[in-house]
């Protein structure tokens, strides 16, 4: 099958055609894109036309559409939803959703994976997967407590992630290896999104919301 | 057929207006009682509903226009004023209904919006004419001579009329959104009963911050007894409301010798308000309620008149929370 993923949990939005040849198409940013403060509606669309483009794909061509339903920024995480809906929508296609934690851990190189993005305020999204078992499902912590949590998990995995980049030197310290600066593997591949979205179930594109794990901030603008 | 989404604040609205001004739908989803137990909007709690609303709105109003996407020939979307991560939901949602279709978008501008909501329907306002705008956000006078645009003559230099609504309405214990409930107590009060200032900045300017203040005061000068003169202190409060906006906009027709008045914003719900602006001396639009709330059959009023972006120069379109 023939499908488009997109993935707006982190700062770096990406967009990815995995044709039904096995041909892959992802618009992916560099590593460094994780450093700079969001911009997705500028990057997600353009990020998708070009994917499409060069896969030589249109809109009756794909057989679906799967997008990273977080844990992320939740501006983010809006802005590729919404976007991923009224494509769906509009294009009268099937929608399915992926964590984007799992997108994460199917990019990092090593048998225990620890996904790790950003959460702001101190605290990161977190997930924890051995093959293709998720050890751990989605949580949001402190470092600190992740690491007393793995403390008793008795494994070493490998992380990955800008929640890990920023956490770098705590999780270091603690034993716990993290992906080198520059490596690709921090991102969320819009392209594992692909991958898992081809195992996963149609959904009304009106019941795929983000995952945001944290309550709002009830503070109201007056 | 232009569809239009406007998600700017706590309201999700989707509208199908043709090229002449006719409302096929305009459907608002109100959050407001969602906000109520706040005191105002939630910005992270209104982005959050505007999600799981959007596409079900959308599709009302095609459904209510007895249309499909096959029939829209245009994309029109709210891209700021207003919330930021508001406003993001609506425009995503926008600009991927028109790449999918190819169709050209619209960013509009949401004051423009409320400014040109009398050049809908049956009896449009012609220009040129000036415009009264207040709501919770925003208040000011604006000239149009054409309706691509408009000139702002004078604005409030604080508080909008709406906040001035709500902050008093909040003081007197009553409900949010202010507005309907100070009107609604209003009635049984006398507006005389208490003199409140009339702030006059500049000549086309307002400001309601410091009566708001005044009201603090009152209320705690009178104490106890000011549960019993809730009534009298809505309709006094009220008055200085509507009277600072007519005052301003009968300065402003004077000035620039414009003979027709349109009047758009939430504020002008207000049923005084709505009562004094015939009192002017010129032709006045009062729009329909629901074209004064926010909405979107007013956004696709304002693409209307001004240029399209073809695909694929909308696809980099960002939301603006200031425009
Ligand atoms: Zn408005």
């Amino acid at each position: 099958m023939t499908l488009l993923g997109i993935d707006t949990s982190t700062p770096a939005a990406s967009a990815a055609v995995l044709r039904d040849d096995g041909e892959e198409f992802e618009a992916l940013p560099a590593p460094e894109r994780l450093q700079r403060p969001p911009a997705h509606a500028a990057e997600l669309m353009p990020a998708v036309a070009g994917a499409m483009e060069r896969a030589e794909v249109d809109w009756g061509d794909l057989d679906a559409i799967a997008v990273g339903i977080g844990p992320g920024t939740f501006t983010g995480l809006r802005i590729g939803i919404a976007t991923a809906r009224a494509l769906a929508t509009a294009a009268e296609l099937p929608l399915r959703r992926v964590s984007s934690l799992a997108a994460l851990a199917a990019g990092i190189d090593g048998l225990v994976r620890l996904p790790l993005i950003d959460a702001r305020r101190g605290e990161v999204f977190a997930a924890l997967y051995e093959g293709e078992r998720e050890f751990w499902p989605p949580l949001v912590m402190r470092p600190d407590e992740l690491i007393d949590q793995l403390g008793n998990a008795a494994v070493i995995p490998l992380s990955a992630g800008d929640g890990s980049l920023r956490f770098r030197g705590m999780l270091e310290a603690a034993g716990i290896p993290v992906e080198p600066d520059h490596s690709p593997a921090h991102l969320v591949s819009a392209l594992q999104i692909c991958r898992l979205g081809e195992g996963a179930r149609d959904e009304p594109p009106e019941a795929v919301l983000p995952e945001y794990l944290r309550e709002p901030d009830a503070k109201p603008q007056l | 057929m232009i569809l239009a989404l406007e998600t700017s604040c706590d309201d999700t609205c989707a509208a199908v207006v043709t090229e002449d001004g006719r409302i096929e739908s305009n459907v608002i989803a109100s959050q407001g009682l969602l906000h109520a137990r706040y005191g105002g909007v939630v910005p992270e709690i209104a982005s959050r509903h505007h999600l799981e609303l959007v596409d079900a709105v959308t599709a009302d109003a095609l459904e209510r226009a007895g249309a499909r996407l096959d029939d829209v020939d245009t994309v029109a979307v709210t891209r700021g004023p207003g919330l930021i991560g508001a406003l993001l939901v609506g425009v995503s949602s926008a600009k991927a209904i028109a790449a999918t279709r190819r169709l050209p978008l619209v960013p509009v501008d949401h004051l423009h919006g409320h400014v040109v909501a009398s050049t809908l329907g049956d009896d449009p306002v012609e220009p040129p004419y000036l415009c009264l705008v207040a709501s919770g956000g925003h208040t000011f006078l604006a000239r149009v001579d054409n309706p691509s645009g408009y000139e702002v003559l004078g604005q409030t230099l604080d508080d909008a009329a709406g906040e001035a609504f709500d902050k008093g309405a909040r003081l007197l214990g009553l409900g949010y959104p202010g507005g309907p409930a100070v009107d609604r107590l209003a009635r049984e009060g006398d507006p005389e009963a208490f003199d409140f200032p009339r702030s006059a900045p500049g000549e086309l300017d307002f400001s309601f911050s410091g009566l708001k203040t005044s009201l603090l005061y009152t209320i705690k000068d009178l104490g106890d007894g000011a549960g019993a003169r809730a009534a009298d202190l809505a309709a006094s409060y009220q008055r200085a409301i509507v009277d600072a906006l007519v005052s301003r906009t009968r300065a402003a027709l004077e000035r620039t010798g414009i003979e027709r008045l349109a009047i758009g914003g939430g504020v002008a719900a207000n049923s005084e308000l709505r009562e004094a602006v015939t009192g002017l001396g010129v032709p006045v639009w009062v729009p329909p309620v629901e074209l004064c709330t926010d909405n979107a059959a007013m956004i696709a009023g304002a693409a209307r008149f001004l240029e399209r972006v073809e695909y694929p120069g909308y696809l980099s379109l960002d939301a603006a929370a200031r425009l």
